[in-house]
Order: structure tokens, then sequence, then C-alpha cells
């Protein structure tokens, strides 16, 4: 009688990967997925400290981090709604312009409090436009932050009357636009604070926890009880607020704002997202590896600047960087898959 | 004598450090059905997948009719090797005569000749004996009607060698009889069929010979007639093993009343009332594609219901259900089939798979306090005896079994009042399937509410105090745990006619 149930014991669908499973493969391509970007990284800075003229100074250092903190603060919030997976924020573009005008066109007016609170509403509107059309109606991310951007960079435009606004030149924004730390200048800090505290964020508390585990597995994520709608709109609420921080940034830098400052920041934040090796497919990543991606993609801006190649040119090789990382990014995720 | 069509030689092929196929020869003649066996992992796929090439083995060659053929998907299809993958490889949204004909359209000027792929299609199903509409699309048919879908488009290439991983997994004990006369047919036509299984009866019912592999090696090549299923048994697993999984739960008292559902009605399910006491276990049974699945997923749910009114009554509390939230707040757990698409987060560890349905309690403040949480996971991984019981391994690292006892675990934090299980052990082996039934008698036992959809019969007989046999969206049927036999819930499942045959 053992012997009997004990055949019918044996039938039962065996899952194949039982085998393997227990295994994990390291290959060259799973890492370099994983852990390029360090060793990229490492040789940019080498090859630039010893071959480039005028890159290992610390005035060019602070400078390139200057430069590189608005598209940074961007990337480091936008990280959210990529490791939710499948997702991005194209609409950090109108968000970004939105958050510097109402900065200075509002303390202008009124006074800074009242410009923070103006500015804070609207990435809330966009964090929720966003969200709740992606989070709750599985609308596509792309096609949903592109029309957002036209609408915000629409009313920006129709509200601003499409000009420049400047602030006064001895006024707050102007100050913390040209003031440092130290040897630091104050967007580097707030590059830094951000990267700190959304790490912080991601990896140590609920709901960093619930956008890790939605990005890996978003119907598992959901079965266990979860409101994945509200997780989505967190993650696009994350990225309305860096979004918002980086215009402010953007701003200060000049003392001025203008409805299209922020063009490009959609593509070059998610260029520096994908090459810090966070997986556009969602579930990996971290916010150190998109601070590291924003340092290479400067970096590499800068050398070529300094090695005085066109901006052209720049263009092409950004481009290029990026088409590779997601390649990797996609042969790294099919050699894991085995 | 004739020659082997198809003959493998020294077959090795490694993962890592562990020989998955360690030096396998087999041959298989015309007209043979040679039945491949073995235990998880005894590396039956990996062989079959590179017979049909879609592997490298590291050393070894595989010839057809003798000669020694090149190791690529290509060319094991052009040399006359189809393969049924053990995993449904069609495409939904394409229709029946397309996916038969995929990879092989007849064309005219990269026109696809539309009548003559039909026409081929439905010579192919005629063949295999089985009706379906052409046009209709994939995503609309049963699971069987897609297994047999499956076989007809590797029939249709006119293979010389037929390969079956596992083809009878997924379907009810009348569309498996029927499979295995299809294929005694198309083995008298000639046709070389490799049939890899865990059923043994099956194997015993249709196979020549029979190839058993242990752990990568060849343990036995011998014809049917010098063996027996305790013998092959034996050799399988090496060992001796004494299971009675018939062990039938006594007769109890029902306690008070915890989920009620009225009138449910959702697609496939068609107005069932249901009721699930304290303390007991109710079994849901019935033919794959009878609307169990949906009727426990309209419950709990997990996907709408278009009519119906369901309750859960825990800690003297009655709760409406709504929605799937409210139902998880009124302490259900769902432990899903699907474990690695809907169960478990694979690449991440045990403990934040654990952490999940549990992260309120373990983390009130929204801070995730790291050593409590792996000390919270290390308990239930214990609980449930996940082995090794390293919180901090990756879910996917984990076999089918394990990986079961993780999704069971992390429910257990909630104290959960209803549980719902779709097939708790499908694909899991021996020993973790008798400590899963185990672990959902003690739960019963410790006064929670338990649903269980089970296909496999014994599982089903030994769960259940009640077993109510789902057919067409209703219950055709309702049997006590001590009156019900394989017998008595088969014909209620199967009804007059049966579903695919």
């Amino acid at each position: 009688m053992a012997k009997e149930t004990f055949t019918e014991a044996m039938a039962v669908a065996k899952d194949p990967q039982d085998s393997k499973a227990t295994k994990p493969k390291t290959s060259f391509i799973g890492f370099i997925a994983d852990k390029g970007i360090f060793v990229f990284t490492g040789i940019l800075v080498l090859t630039a400290v010893l071959f480039v003229d005028g890159f290992a100074s610390l005035q060019n250092v602070t400078d390139v981090f200057h430069r590189a903190a608005p598209i940074g603060i961007v990337a480091l919030g936008m990280t959210f709604v990529v490791i939710t997976g499948n997702y991005l924020d194209l609409s950090v573009v109108a968000q970004a312009a939105a958050a510097g005008v109402i900065l200075i066109a509002v303390s202008n007016a009124y006074n800074l409090i009242i410009a923070f609170a103006v500015a804070f509403v609207v990435a809330i509107i966009f964090a929720l436009a966003n969200g709740i059309a992606v989070g709750y109606f599985k609308a596509n991310a792309v096609i949903v932050t592109l029309a957002t951007t036209y609408i915000g960079l629409g009313l920006l435009r129709l509200l601003s009357g499409g000009s420049q606004v400047f602030g006064p030149a001895d006024g707050p924004i102007a100050t913390f636009g040209t003031s440092k730390l130290g040897p630091f200048p104050y967007s580097a800090v707030v590059l830094v604070a951000v990267t700190l505290i959304l790490t912080f964020v991601l990896t140590r508390t609920n709901f960093g926890f619930l956008i890790r585990s939605f990005g890996v597995n978003s119907s598992a994520t959901r079965l266990a009880g979860t409101n994945t709608g509200l997780i989505v709109i967190g993650a696009f609420m994350v990225t309305s607020m860096a979004a918002m921080f980086a215009g402010f940034v953007l701003a200060a830098f000049s003392n001025t704002a203008v409805s299209n400052m922020a063009t490009g920041f959609d593509f070059q934040a998610l260029a520096a997202i994908i090459v810090g090796g966070t997986s556009v497919f969602g579930g990996k990543g971290s916010v150190p590896r998109t601070l590291l991606g924003v340092v290479f993609v400067s970096i590499l801006s800068n050398v070529l600047v300094l090695v005085q190649v066109s901006y052209g040119f720049q263009q092409v090789a950004i481009g290029s960087l990026i088409v590779l990382a997601v390649t990797v990014d996609a042969l790294g995720r099919r050699v894991s898959k085995k | 004598m004739t020659s082997p069509v198809i003959e493998a030689r020294n077959i090795v092929k490694s993962f890592g450090g562990v020989r998955a196929v360690d030096d396998v020869s087999v041959s298989v003649m015309p007209g043979e059905i040679h039945a491949v066996i073995g235990e998880n992992g005894a590396g039956k796929s990996t062989l079959m997948r590179i017979l049909a090439g879609v592997e490298t083995p590291d050393s070894g060659s595989v010839r057809i009719d003798g000669k020694e053929i090149e190791n690529s998907a290509k060319a094991s299809i052009d040399a006359g090797i189809s393969l049924v993958h053990q995993e449904l490889s069609l495409i939904p949204e394409m229709t029946v005569a397309e996916n038969i004909m995929l990879g092989a359209f007849p064309t005219n000027g990269g026109w696809t000749k539309t009548k003559e792929m039909k026409k081929i299609a439905a010579d192919t199903l005629k063949e295999i004996g089985v009706e379906v509409d052409l046009d209709e699309r994939i995503s609309r048919l049963s699971v069987a009607l897609r297994q047999f879908v499956e076989i007809a488009r590797a029939v249709a290439r006119k293979p010389k060698v037929l390969i079956l991983d596992e083809p009878t997994a997924t379907l009810t004990p009348a569309e498996t009889d029927y499979l295995l006369s299809m294929l005694q047919r198309l083995a008298s036509q000639g046709l070389a069929i490799i049939y890899i299984s865990h059923r043994i009866p099956e194997v015993f019912k249709i196979c020549n010979k029979v190839t058993i592999l242990r752990d990568g090696k060849l343990v036995t090549n011998d014809s049917i007639g010098d063996l027996t299923p305790d013998k092959v048994i034996d050799q399988m697993v090496g060992r001796e093993l004494h299971l009675d999984l018939t062990q039938r739960r006594p007769a109890r008292e029902l306690g008070e009343l915890v989920l009620s559902a009225k009138g449910i009605k959702a697609p496939k399910v068609n107005g069932i009332d249901l009721e699930v006491s304290k303390g007991q276990i109710v079994g849901l049974g019935g033919l794959v594609g009878a609307g169990r699945t949906e009727l426990l997923r309209a419950i709990i749910g997990a996907d709408p219901r278009s009519a119906g009114r369901v309750t859960i009554t825990s800690n003297g509390k009655k709760r409406v259900i709504t929605g799937y939230l409210s139902a998880i707040k009124a302490g259900v757990a769902y432990v899903p089939e699907e474990r690695r698409t809907d169960g478990l987060a694979l690449t991440m560890t045990v403990a934040e798979n654990i952490f999940l349905p549990n992260r309120k309690e373990i983390s009130p403040t929204g801070v995730m306090p790291k050593g409590k949480i792996s000390a919270f996971a290390k308990v239930l991984s214990e609980k449930v005896n996940l082995r090794p019981p390293e919180v901090t391994r990756e879910a996917g690292q984990y076999s089918g079994g394990n990986q079961q006892k993780i999704v069971i675990a992390k429910w257990l934090g909630r104290k959960p009042s209803f549980i719902v299980l779709d097939e708790p052990t499908r694909g899991v082996d021996v020993g973790a399937k008798a400590e899963i039934h185990k672990l959902v008698k003690e739960l019963a036992d410790n006064g929670a509410a338990v649903l269980v959809i089970s296909s496999d019969l014994p599982e089903l007989l030994e769960l259940s105090d009640l077993i109510h046999v789902v057919r067409d969206g209703k219950i055709a049927g309702t049997l006590t745990g001590a009156e019900a036999t394989e017998k008595s819930v088969m014909s209620l499942a199967a009804g007059e006619k049966l579903v695919g045959a």
C-alpha cells in the first residue's frame, strides 16, 4: 500500500528550475551588468587624472558636481519610478522648470515661503496625475508622462508668458546659488544630502521596501495584501519632490528661470540611472548606483569638454553609452534568468 | 533488427560545479515509446533540451539515423526532432492554426498561404484526433486543449522523434488517457517517442523501454517487461520510502462559521454558495478549467466578482469582503497556484519575502529593523521546516517544495483565520509534500478555516473534511471526507461529457 501511494505521490508536475536554481551562475555579462559601473568609473577617473589636463583640480571637480547637481537630483528621485519596473517619468522636464519659475516668480511677487508652498502643491499635482494614471489605471508610463510634460509646459508658458524671470541680485536665491560649504557648492551638498535621504528611504523603510518588492514581482506584492496603486503613486511622489528640488537648485544657479530650462533632463537622468546599473525591468538598483551613474556621465562630459570635443560628438557619445548600458542590462537579465 | 532512429552517446552537462547529466547514453527505435524517468533534478529535462539542441552538452554526441547532428535547435528540428515543451510555448493572441504552423508558414513570395496553412493544421489535428476550431485564439482554450495544440504543432513538422516533457502534468485522468492512446497510435505509425513523466502507471501503460536517471546518472535502461513499478521507484529514489498519504483526518465537530459565500458569480463561476468553519478543511475537486481557481479568487476578491456576498468571521467579528485588501484585513492567507509568479519575489531574500505581508507588525514605525526582520523570518522558516533555514538566501535559490514553504511561512506571521491554498503541492517533491500536508492539517487543528484546491486526488482525499466537486462553474456534488473516493470525486468532476476528449 505504501508503495502504491508513493507511486501516486510521484505524480506531480515537476519544476524544471529546481535543479538549477540552487546554483546562481556568474558570467562576464552578468558581472558587467552588476558591477560594471564601478569598474568603468574607476577606469574613467584614472584615465582623466593621468591624461587630461585640467581635470584633477579641486576647482574642476567641484565644478563638475555643481553642474551635475540638478540632473543628478532628478535622477536620484526617478530611480524610484524605474525600480518599480517598466516605468519612467519624462515629465521631470516640466516639473523642474515649473519649480524654478514658481520659485523666482512667486517669491518676487509674494515671498519665498509662499513660493515653496506653491511649488510643493504643483509637485504633488504632477505626482498624483502621473501616479493615478499609471498606478491605478495601468496606463503606459511613457505616454502618460509625455502628455503631462506637454500639459505642464503649456500651462507654464501661459502663466509665465513664456519669458524668463529674474530674481533680485542680492536675494536669498542668488545667495544660495553662489554659496559654498567649505570648498563645496551648496548644489553639490544638496545632491549628496538627497542621495543619503533617498538611500535610507529605499533600503530601510517599509515604503522603500514596497517599491523594491513591487519592482521584483508586482503580482506577488499585490497578493501579499498591499495597495499597489499607492506604491506607484508613492514612487512618482518621490520623483516629483526630487524634480522640484532640482528646479530650485537650477534656478538658483543663475538666479533666473524659464519654461525650457530643464530640456533634456528626462533623457540625461535616465542615462545616469541606467548607466548606474539600475535595471529598466525593475526590482534591481539603488540610489547610490544612480549617484555613481551621474558622476560617470558628468565626468565623461567634462573630459570630452576638456579635450575639446564638440557638443554634437558628446551627444553621440552619451547616446551610444545608453544603448550599450540597456543592452548589457537586458543581456545580464537573460543570463541571470537561465 | 532495425537501427535506432535517435542515439545520444555519452552526454555530459554541468551547471556550476554540479553534473546535471553525467555520461548518459540513450537510443530509441522507430515505433518505440521510450520513458525517461527520475526524481526532480535527476537531469531528464536537461537531457531532452540537449537532444532538442536548445542546450549545449559539455561532451557527447547526438545521432539521427546514425549521422551525428550539429548542436543547435535548427539542426535538431531539421533532423526531425520535435520537443513538446513542459511550459506551454504557444502564442496566446494567435489562432490555433497559426500556432500549429508557427515557424513553418507556407508562403508564396512572402505572403502567407492561409488556406494551405489551415489545411495542414486541420490535417494534423485530425491525425491526432483532436477537435478544435482552427480560428479560435489560444488564449480562449483550456489548458488541456492548449497541450493538445502544442502536440499538434510538433506533429505537423512530420518528425522522426517526438519528445514530450511531462505532457500530462496539467491534464485530468480522462484527458491523460486520451493523450496516451494518441501517442500509442502515433508510435504504431513508426514515430519514435521519448516520454518524460513522473507518473509511473502511465509509463507502464504505454512505454516499451525505460531509462531511469538519478542525480544525472543513468541507472537503468531496460525493457518494460523486465521491470515492476516497485522496482522503478526503488531505482529512482535509490532508497526505501514509507509514506502513507491516504492518512485521512478524523471526523470532528464543526466550529463557528468563518467563511460564508453566497451566490458567487464571476467569469467561469455560475452562482456558487460555499461555507467553511473553524478547524475545517474544505477541498475543491474538479477538472482543470472547471472554475475552481476563479471561484476561489472571486471569493477573496483577488479578481472581481459580478455577483455574490462574502463574509468572513474571525475573533468574533464579522466582516463583509468587498475586495482583496479587505479580505487580507479579515485574516485571509492566499497561497496561489503559481508560486513563482504570484507567490514569491524570487530575487529577494527569504526574510524579505516573509517581511512583505508582516511589515506592519514587524516595523510599525515604517523604518525597518534589520535584526527583528531576520529573527521573525527565522522563527517562521523553522516552523515550516525550510531547509536550509537561511533567511538571507534568495527565495529563487530554493527548490519548489521549499519555495512553497516560504509562501506558507510568510502568511503564518499574520495568524490567518482563513487559509486558501491552490494546488499547494504542485511541482513539489515527495518529502516536502508530506510536510506541507502536515502543516495544513496543523493549521486547521489550531483553529484556522482552510479551503484547498487540488487536482491530486489522494491529496484532496487526505486533507479534506468535506469535498465540493466543481464542474462548469457550479458545484456538481458534495462528499464528506469519509465517503469520498477517487472514483466518486472523478465521476462527479467529469459528469457525462469529458472536456478535451
